[in-house]
């Protein structure tokens, strides 16, 4: 499954459809609100362009590293401390494979996905810096 | 002929996003954009530097690709074209 969406996602129920008979290994990265004294965040999305970039990203990952099975699940709207952000369910025959596809994958959506965070405050909010200028690393 | 424009996060704050306009034909990328950011000092600051350039962070689509800021005086807009002006993305 790719998809962006408001609503969270059972995280149980992707890691058994996840399996199949060749699966050896299944990695979640789960991204959460951290409360860096905030009181909720915000995320925004260019929607069409961004879930055709993940699709990209997961077909990708899977010819990189033999990957049987991809979701993304990015979810975007008023989100509170501690709730998901992004669930990315990968699963392979073994775990190298499996860890390499999940961290390609979060690190291109950080690199290039057109997708926003801000985090709101009492005094009002702040947007997230990215990380990448234009799909290159801005520092080391 | 007429554009789609799409602002994302601080920029839709300041310029607003979903702005449907009529274009001269010819009209290239810069001079639009400069146009549409024109309508609020802020939102124009944070996308042009003081010389009138684009800001080396900002970035431009059109109907989903992305254009290179240095291209962007030369690349013409065309009817229906859907043009998107953003930051740093920061998904994740």
């Amino acid at each position: 499954m790719i998809s962006i969406q408001t609503d969270d996602v059972d995280i149980g129920a992707l890691i058994i459809a996840a399996k199949n008979r060749g699966t050896g290994a299944v990695v979640v990265f789960d991204g959460v609100v951290r409360d860096d004294n905030i009181t909720e965040m915000e995320l925004e999305a260019y929607e069409d362009v961004a879930k055709t970039e993940l699709g990209k990203i997961a077909k990708d990952a899977t010819e990189q590293f033999g990957l049987l099975h991809v979701d993304i699940i990015h979810r975007i709207g008023r989100l509170a401390v501690g709730e998901n952000i992004l669930i990315i369910v990968v699963a392979a025959g073994h775990r190298k494979e499996a860890y390499a596809g999940s961290r390609f994958i979060i690190e291109a959506i950080k690199a290039g996905v057109p997708i926003w965070k801000k985090e709101l405050t009492r005094d009002g909010g702040r947007w997230v810096p990215g990380e990448y200028g234009h799909g290159k690393p801005e520092t080391g | 002929m007429t554009v789609k424009i799409r602002f994302f996060a601080r920029f839709r704050e300041l310029l607003g996003t979903d702005i449907i306009t009529d274009v001269a034909a010819g009209t290239n990328f810069t001079s639009l954009i400069v146009t549409m950011a024109k309508k609020n000092p802020e939102g124009y600051a944070a996308i042009f530097d003081e010389k009138g350039a684009f800001r080396e962070y900002v970035i431009l689509m059109k109907n989903g690709k992305r254009i290179d800021i240095a291209d962007a005086a030369t690349t013409p807009v065309a009817d229906n074209d859907e043009i998107a002006v953003f930051p740093p993305v920061a998904g994740g």
